[in-house]
Protein backbone atom coordinates (compact mmCIF):
# COMPACT_ATOMS: atom_id res chain seq x y z
CA UNK A 1 0.00 0.00 0.00
CA UNK A 2 1.35 3.34 -0.88
CA UNK A 3 0.79 6.21 1.41
CA UNK A 4 -1.01 9.27 0.45
CA UNK A 5 1.08 12.46 0.49
CA UNK A 6 -0.63 14.10 3.99
CA UNK A 7 -2.45 17.31 3.06
CA UNK A 8 -0.69 20.71 4.03
CA UNK A 9 -3.86 21.38 6.65
CA UNK A 10 -2.62 17.79 8.12
CA UNK A 11 0.90 18.63 8.46
CA UNK A 12 0.25 22.10 9.73
CA UNK A 13 -1.69 20.50 12.65
CA UNK A 14 1.19 18.07 13.42
CA UNK A 15 4.03 20.85 12.90
CA UNK A 16 2.08 22.53 15.84
CA UNK A 17 2.02 19.45 17.93
CA UNK A 18 5.47 19.68 17.97
CA UNK A 19 6.15 17.22 14.65
CA UNK A 20 9.67 18.59 13.08
CA UNK A 21 9.04 16.33 10.27
CA UNK A 22 5.98 17.51 8.93
CA UNK A 23 7.34 20.94 9.54
CA UNK A 24 10.58 19.62 7.58
CA UNK A 25 7.68 18.59 4.52
CA UNK A 26 6.19 22.62 4.73
CA UNK A 27 9.92 24.12 4.36
CA UNK A 28 10.82 21.72 1.72
CA UNK A 29 7.15 22.51 -0.38
CA UNK A 30 8.26 26.26 0.07
CA UNK A 31 11.89 27.05 0.43
CA UNK A 32 12.12 27.91 -3.27
CA UNK A 33 9.74 30.72 -3.08
CA UNK A 34 10.65 31.74 0.02
CA UNK A 35 14.59 31.81 -1.11
CA UNK A 36 13.41 33.96 -4.18
CA UNK A 37 11.31 36.53 -2.77
CA UNK A 38 14.03 36.84 -0.27
CA UNK A 39 16.23 37.36 -3.47
CA UNK A 40 14.68 40.16 -5.13
CA UNK A 41 14.09 41.78 -1.78
CA UNK A 42 18.03 41.74 -0.64
CA UNK A 43 19.72 41.40 -4.35
CA UNK A 44 22.10 39.05 -1.94
CA UNK A 45 22.19 35.22 -2.00
CA UNK A 46 23.84 35.19 1.93
CA UNK A 47 20.90 37.62 3.44
CA UNK A 48 18.03 36.07 1.16
CA UNK A 49 18.96 31.91 2.50
CA UNK A 50 19.68 33.62 6.24
CA UNK A 51 16.20 35.03 6.16
CA UNK A 52 14.63 32.41 4.16
CA UNK A 53 15.90 30.14 6.90
CA UNK A 54 15.21 32.27 9.69
CA UNK A 55 11.96 32.77 8.88
CA UNK A 56 10.73 29.32 8.58
CA UNK A 57 12.70 28.94 12.24
CA UNK A 58 10.23 31.82 13.17
CA UNK A 59 7.28 30.23 11.50
CA UNK A 60 7.32 27.31 13.26
CA UNK A 61 7.60 29.24 16.76
CA UNK A 62 4.67 31.49 15.93
CA UNK A 63 2.28 28.50 14.98
CA UNK A 64 0.06 28.89 17.91
CA UNK A 65 -0.98 32.51 16.37
CA UNK A 66 -1.28 30.80 12.26
CA UNK A 67 -4.93 31.11 11.74
CA UNK A 68 -6.60 27.22 11.04
CA UNK A 69 -7.41 26.52 7.44
CA UNK A 70 -5.91 29.57 6.17
CA UNK A 71 -3.37 29.19 3.27
CA UNK A 72 0.35 28.47 4.40
CA UNK A 73 2.23 30.14 1.63
CA UNK A 74 1.16 34.17 2.28
CA UNK A 75 2.14 33.50 6.11
CA UNK A 76 5.10 32.62 5.98
CA UNK A 77 5.89 35.02 2.36
CA UNK A 78 4.86 38.11 5.21
CA UNK A 79 7.41 36.31 7.71
CA UNK A 80 10.80 35.85 5.37
CA UNK A 81 10.27 38.61 3.63
CA UNK A 82 9.96 40.96 6.32
CA UNK A 83 13.57 39.20 7.80
CA UNK A 84 14.53 40.07 4.17
CA UNK A 85 13.74 44.07 4.40
CA UNK A 86 15.30 43.92 8.05
CA UNK A 87 18.56 42.45 6.55
CA UNK A 88 18.20 45.05 3.88
CA UNK A 89 18.07 47.92 6.17
CA UNK A 90 20.80 46.90 7.62
CA UNK A 91 22.91 46.80 4.58
CA UNK A 92 24.79 49.87 3.55
CA UNK A 93 23.23 50.11 0.44
CA UNK A 94 21.20 47.45 -1.67
CA UNK A 95 22.62 45.19 -3.78
CA UNK A 96 20.87 45.15 -7.43
CA UNK A 97 19.53 42.55 -9.69
CA UNK A 98 21.21 41.37 -12.22
CA UNK A 99 20.82 39.41 -15.47
CA UNK A 100 21.81 35.86 -16.46
CA UNK A 101 25.31 35.54 -18.45
CA UNK A 102 24.37 35.71 -22.34
CA UNK A 103 25.66 32.05 -22.69
CA UNK A 104 23.40 31.01 -19.67
CA UNK A 105 20.40 29.47 -21.66
CA UNK A 106 17.90 27.65 -19.76
CA UNK A 107 17.44 24.29 -21.32
CA UNK A 108 14.64 23.83 -23.89
CA UNK A 109 15.16 27.61 -24.74
CA UNK A 110 14.79 28.56 -28.18
CA UNK A 111 17.91 29.55 -30.02
CA UNK A 112 17.87 33.27 -31.22
CA UNK A 113 19.37 34.95 -33.83
CA UNK A 114 22.43 36.82 -32.80
CA UNK A 115 21.16 40.42 -33.45
CA UNK A 116 17.84 38.96 -32.09
CA UNK A 117 19.78 38.58 -28.62
CA UNK A 118 21.27 41.20 -28.64
CA UNK A 119 18.45 43.74 -28.55
CA UNK A 120 16.76 41.70 -26.24
CA UNK A 121 19.42 41.63 -23.47
CA UNK A 122 19.89 45.58 -24.30
CA UNK A 123 15.93 45.51 -23.46
CA UNK A 124 16.26 43.88 -20.52
CA UNK A 125 18.85 45.55 -18.74
CA UNK A 126 17.72 48.92 -19.69
CA UNK A 127 14.04 47.97 -17.91
CA UNK A 128 15.86 46.31 -15.06
CA UNK A 129 18.22 49.35 -14.48
CA UNK A 130 14.70 52.00 -14.53
CA UNK A 131 13.30 49.36 -12.04
CA UNK A 132 15.91 49.63 -9.90
CA UNK A 133 16.07 53.45 -9.65
CA UNK A 134 11.99 53.53 -8.10
CA UNK A 135 11.84 53.72 -4.75
CA UNK A 136 11.65 50.04 -2.76
CA UNK A 137 7.97 50.46 -2.44
CA UNK A 138 7.46 50.94 -5.88
CA UNK A 139 10.19 48.33 -6.71
CA UNK A 140 8.97 45.36 -4.52
CA UNK A 141 5.51 45.46 -5.43
CA UNK A 142 7.29 44.90 -9.04
CA UNK A 143 9.14 42.81 -7.92
CA UNK A 144 6.83 40.28 -6.22
CA UNK A 145 4.30 40.66 -8.85
CA UNK A 146 5.86 40.32 -12.06
CA UNK A 147 9.36 38.81 -11.12
CA UNK A 148 7.78 36.44 -8.56
CA UNK A 149 4.63 36.00 -10.00
CA UNK A 150 2.55 36.37 -6.36
CA UNK A 151 -1.05 36.93 -6.38
CA UNK A 152 -1.99 40.48 -5.81
CA UNK A 153 -3.31 38.46 -2.14
CA UNK A 154 0.27 37.10 -1.31
CA UNK A 155 2.31 40.57 -2.65
CA UNK A 156 -0.05 42.30 0.20
CA UNK A 157 1.08 39.84 2.70
CA UNK A 158 4.63 40.03 1.86
CA UNK A 159 4.57 43.59 1.76
CA UNK A 160 2.42 44.07 4.48
CA UNK A 161 0.10 46.66 3.17
CA UNK A 162 -3.81 46.03 1.78
CA UNK A 163 -5.00 44.67 -1.34
CA UNK A 164 -5.79 48.14 -2.42
CA UNK A 165 -2.22 49.14 -1.51
CA UNK A 166 -0.39 46.70 -3.50
CA UNK A 167 -2.74 48.00 -6.46
CA UNK A 168 -2.19 51.36 -6.03
CA UNK A 169 1.50 51.15 -5.92
CA UNK A 170 1.79 48.92 -8.92
CA UNK A 171 -0.36 51.68 -11.11
CA UNK A 172 2.42 54.01 -9.74
CA UNK A 173 5.38 52.18 -10.23
CA UNK A 174 4.36 50.96 -13.99
CA UNK A 175 3.45 54.81 -14.79
CA UNK A 176 6.95 55.83 -13.90
CA UNK A 177 8.14 53.03 -15.71
CA UNK A 178 6.73 53.41 -19.17
CA UNK A 179 7.66 57.32 -18.66
CA UNK A 180 11.32 56.24 -18.14
CA UNK A 181 11.29 53.74 -20.68
CA UNK A 182 8.61 56.05 -23.14
CA UNK A 183 11.76 55.64 -26.16
CA UNK A 184 11.84 51.94 -26.13
CA UNK A 185 8.10 50.81 -25.12
CA UNK B 1 -1.74 42.64 -20.07
CA UNK B 2 -0.16 45.51 -21.47
CA UNK B 3 3.09 44.80 -22.98
CA UNK B 4 5.15 46.93 -20.31
CA UNK B 5 3.86 43.80 -17.92
CA UNK B 6 4.86 41.08 -20.65
CA UNK B 7 8.31 43.09 -20.81
CA UNK B 8 8.22 42.33 -16.81
CA UNK B 9 7.37 38.54 -17.07
CA UNK B 10 10.30 38.24 -19.51
CA UNK B 11 12.85 39.97 -17.76
CA UNK B 12 11.93 37.55 -14.68
CA UNK B 13 13.37 34.83 -16.67
CA UNK B 14 16.60 36.65 -17.51
CA UNK B 15 17.31 37.43 -13.78
CA UNK B 16 20.68 35.68 -11.96
CA UNK B 17 18.90 34.52 -9.34
CA UNK B 18 21.23 32.17 -7.17
CA UNK B 19 19.86 28.06 -7.24
CA UNK B 20 18.66 27.67 -3.93
CA UNK B 21 20.12 25.40 -0.97
CA UNK B 22 18.18 22.93 0.69
CA UNK B 23 16.81 24.61 4.02
CA UNK B 24 15.59 22.15 6.04
CA UNK B 25 18.64 20.67 7.58
CA UNK B 26 19.73 23.81 8.86
CA UNK B 27 16.09 24.98 10.18
CA UNK B 28 15.22 21.47 12.01
CA UNK B 29 19.14 22.14 13.58
CA UNK B 30 17.69 25.52 14.70
CA UNK B 31 14.25 23.98 15.96
CA UNK B 32 16.01 20.85 17.67
CA UNK B 33 18.64 23.08 19.80
CA UNK B 34 15.11 23.80 21.62
CA UNK B 35 14.03 20.45 22.39
CA UNK B 36 14.70 19.36 26.14
CA UNK B 37 18.21 17.76 26.54
CA UNK B 38 18.45 13.96 27.67
CA UNK B 39 18.25 13.89 31.39
CA UNK B 40 22.18 12.99 31.91
CA UNK B 41 23.26 16.05 29.74
CA UNK B 42 20.80 18.31 31.34
CA UNK B 43 22.26 16.84 34.53
CA UNK B 44 25.83 17.84 33.89
CA UNK B 45 24.65 21.02 32.11
CA UNK B 46 22.95 22.33 35.07
CA UNK B 47 25.88 21.66 37.37
CA UNK B 48 28.31 23.54 34.73
CA UNK B 49 25.75 26.71 34.53
CA UNK B 50 25.15 27.11 38.48
CA UNK B 51 29.12 27.22 38.26
CA UNK B 52 28.73 29.35 35.88
CA UNK B 53 25.98 31.87 37.24
CA UNK B 54 28.26 31.92 40.85
CA UNK B 55 30.81 32.85 38.61
CA UNK B 56 28.84 35.75 36.76
CA UNK B 57 27.66 37.30 39.59
CA UNK B 58 31.06 37.59 41.33
CA UNK B 59 33.05 38.54 38.22
CA UNK B 60 30.70 41.42 36.49
CA UNK B 61 29.00 42.78 39.49
CA UNK B 62 27.98 46.30 37.35
CA UNK B 63 25.61 43.13 35.50
CA UNK B 64 22.83 43.25 38.32
CA UNK B 65 19.63 42.63 35.66
CA UNK B 66 17.70 39.54 35.59
CA UNK B 67 19.66 36.74 33.87
CA UNK B 68 17.09 35.26 31.17
CA UNK B 69 19.27 32.82 29.21
CA UNK B 70 22.55 31.21 29.06
CA UNK B 71 24.69 30.09 25.82
CA UNK B 72 27.76 28.17 26.24
CA UNK B 73 30.27 26.74 23.71
CA UNK B 74 33.73 26.13 24.35
CA UNK B 75 35.48 29.11 25.99
CA UNK B 76 32.81 31.06 25.61
CA UNK B 77 29.41 31.76 27.82
CA UNK B 78 26.63 34.14 26.27
CA UNK B 79 24.21 35.45 29.04
CA UNK B 80 21.21 36.84 28.22
CA UNK B 81 20.18 39.68 30.35
CA UNK B 82 17.75 42.58 30.70
CA UNK B 83 20.10 45.39 29.91
CA UNK B 84 23.49 45.40 29.00
CA UNK B 85 26.30 46.77 31.86
CA UNK B 86 27.97 50.16 30.91
CA UNK B 87 30.20 49.63 28.39
CA UNK B 88 33.49 50.98 26.16
CA UNK B 89 34.55 50.66 22.56
CA UNK B 90 37.21 48.83 21.81
CA UNK B 91 39.30 51.21 20.89
CA UNK B 92 39.03 52.76 24.37
CA UNK B 93 40.22 49.35 26.01
CA UNK B 94 43.08 49.51 24.51
CA UNK B 95 42.69 47.43 20.70
CA UNK B 96 43.19 44.33 20.70
CA UNK B 97 46.40 43.81 22.58
CA UNK B 98 49.98 43.62 22.06
CA UNK B 99 51.08 43.52 18.34
CA UNK B 100 53.63 40.35 17.75
CA UNK B 101 55.32 38.36 15.13
CA UNK B 102 53.50 35.19 14.37
CA UNK B 103 55.91 33.13 16.13
CA UNK B 104 55.82 35.50 19.31
CA UNK B 105 52.52 35.10 19.74
CA UNK B 106 52.24 31.52 19.50
CA UNK B 107 54.67 31.08 22.26
CA UNK B 108 52.98 33.72 23.98
CA UNK B 109 49.99 31.89 23.85
CA UNK B 110 50.86 28.64 23.98
CA UNK B 111 49.44 27.17 20.97
CA UNK B 112 49.55 27.61 17.29
CA UNK B 113 46.57 29.52 15.45
CA UNK B 114 44.25 28.43 13.06
CA UNK B 115 43.79 30.84 9.76
CA UNK B 116 42.77 30.31 6.59
CA UNK B 117 44.40 29.72 3.66
CA UNK B 118 45.93 32.92 2.50
CA UNK B 119 46.88 33.46 -1.52
CA UNK B 120 48.82 36.69 -1.00
CA UNK B 121 51.06 37.53 2.29
CA UNK B 122 49.87 36.33 5.43
CA UNK B 123 49.13 38.96 8.52
CA UNK B 124 52.13 39.89 9.62
CA UNK B 125 51.45 40.56 13.14
CA UNK B 126 49.39 39.17 16.06
CA UNK B 127 47.63 40.39 18.61
CA UNK B 128 47.58 39.43 21.88
CA UNK B 129 45.31 39.78 24.70
CA UNK B 130 46.84 39.18 28.51
CA UNK B 131 48.42 36.11 27.24
CA UNK B 132 45.44 34.43 26.42
CA UNK B 133 44.03 35.82 23.61
CA UNK B 134 45.54 35.65 19.64
CA UNK B 135 43.24 38.08 17.50
CA UNK B 136 44.16 38.43 13.28
CA UNK B 137 42.57 40.68 11.43
CA UNK B 138 41.80 39.12 7.86
CA UNK B 139 39.92 40.80 4.98
CA UNK B 140 36.41 39.23 3.37
CA UNK B 141 35.33 41.13 0.60
CA UNK B 142 37.53 43.89 1.32
CA UNK B 143 36.06 44.10 4.14
CA UNK B 144 37.84 43.67 7.96
CA UNK B 145 36.98 40.34 9.90
CA UNK B 146 38.83 39.49 13.51
CA UNK B 147 39.69 36.10 13.89
CA UNK B 148 40.39 35.28 18.13
CA UNK B 149 41.29 31.88 19.31
CA UNK B 150 42.21 31.19 22.81
CA UNK B 151 42.79 27.67 24.64
CA UNK B 152 40.22 27.08 27.46
CA UNK B 153 40.52 23.85 28.51
CA UNK B 154 37.31 23.51 30.75
CA UNK B 155 37.47 27.48 31.65
CA UNK B 156 35.46 30.35 30.38
CA UNK B 157 37.52 32.56 28.30
CA UNK B 158 35.10 35.12 27.44
CA UNK B 159 32.00 36.18 28.75
CA UNK B 160 29.54 37.78 26.40
CA UNK B 161 26.14 39.74 27.48
CA UNK B 162 23.32 40.07 24.86
CA UNK B 163 19.73 42.00 25.31
CA UNK B 164 17.00 40.56 23.74
CA UNK B 165 17.38 42.30 20.84
CA UNK B 166 20.51 40.65 20.01
CA UNK B 167 20.06 37.35 18.04
CA UNK B 168 21.66 34.30 19.33
CA UNK B 169 21.56 30.88 17.48
CA UNK B 170 22.72 27.47 17.34
CA UNK B 171 24.09 27.02 13.93
CA UNK B 172 26.79 24.09 12.62
CA UNK B 173 29.96 24.41 11.03
CA UNK B 174 31.51 21.43 9.95
CA UNK B 175 28.65 19.29 11.94
CA UNK B 176 29.93 20.64 14.65
CA UNK B 177 27.98 23.30 17.06
CA UNK B 178 28.64 26.68 17.03
CA UNK B 179 26.61 29.79 17.78
CA UNK B 180 26.01 32.92 15.72
CA UNK B 181 25.17 36.09 17.58
CA UNK B 182 23.44 39.24 15.69
CA UNK B 183 23.65 42.70 17.25
CA UNK B 184 25.32 44.84 19.85
CA UNK B 185 26.47 42.99 22.83
CA UNK B 186 29.47 43.27 25.27
CA UNK B 187 31.83 41.22 26.09
CA UNK B 188 34.26 40.44 29.18
CA UNK B 189 37.43 38.43 29.03
CA UNK B 190 39.34 35.96 31.31
CA UNK B 191 42.88 37.06 31.92
CA UNK B 192 44.92 34.02 33.22
CA UNK B 193 46.97 36.32 35.80
CA UNK B 194 44.14 38.66 36.39
CA UNK B 195 41.11 37.23 36.48
CA UNK B 196 37.86 39.07 34.78
CA UNK B 197 38.69 42.22 33.41
CA UNK B 198 36.31 44.56 35.02
CA UNK B 199 35.96 46.69 31.92
CA UNK B 200 33.65 45.53 29.42
CA UNK B 201 33.90 46.14 26.05
CA UNK B 202 30.77 47.20 23.18
CA UNK B 203 31.34 44.87 19.98
CA UNK B 204 28.91 45.79 17.43
CA UNK B 205 29.29 43.54 14.51
CA UNK B 206 28.15 40.12 14.59
CA UNK B 207 30.15 36.79 15.91
CA UNK B 208 30.43 33.18 15.44
CA UNK B 209 31.92 31.33 17.45
CA UNK B 210 32.72 27.67 17.12
CA UNK B 211 35.40 25.42 18.33
CA UNK B 212 38.23 23.27 17.00
CA UNK B 213 41.32 21.11 18.67
CA UNK B 214 40.79 22.26 21.95
CA UNK B 215 40.88 25.98 20.39
CA UNK B 216 37.85 28.56 20.86
CA UNK B 217 37.93 30.39 17.86
CA UNK B 218 35.20 33.65 16.96
CA UNK B 219 34.47 35.50 14.03
CA UNK B 220 33.52 38.89 14.28
CA UNK B 221 32.78 41.69 11.38
CA UNK B 222 29.96 42.81 9.59
CA UNK B 223 28.96 39.57 7.10
CA UNK B 224 26.26 37.72 7.17
CA UNK B 225 25.89 34.29 8.79
CA UNK B 226 26.08 32.43 5.41
CA UNK B 227 29.63 34.22 4.80
CA UNK B 228 30.84 33.48 8.66
CA UNK B 229 30.20 29.94 7.93
CA UNK B 230 32.36 29.60 5.01
CA UNK B 231 34.64 31.45 5.86
CA UNK B 232 34.97 29.05 9.42
CA UNK B 233 35.28 26.37 6.92
CA UNK B 234 37.97 27.01 5.68
CA UNK B 235 40.26 27.95 9.20
CA UNK B 236 42.50 25.07 10.41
Amino acid sequence: MVDRPLEETELVERARRGDLRAWETIVRTHQGIAFRTAYVLTGNAADAEEAAQDGFVKAYRALGRFRRGAPMRPWLLRIVANEARNRRRSAVRRERLTLRAAAEARPGDAVPSPEAALLSRESHEQLLAAMERLSDEHRDAIACRYFLDLSEDETAAALQVRRGTVKSRLSRALDRLREELEDTL
Amino acid sequence: MTSLEIRLRALAHELDVPPERDLAPAVLTQLEGRRPFPLRRAAVLALALVAIAVGAAFAVPQARSAILRFFHIGGETIIRVETLPPAVERSEAGGFGMPLSRVKAEHTLGFRLMLPPFHGKEPDRVYVLGDSIGTVILRLHDRPVLLSEFNSPGEMGLKKLTVNQTSVQWVRVDGRDAIWIRGTHTLTYFDRQLGFREQTIRIRGNVLVWTRGGLTLRLEGSFSRAQAIALARTIS
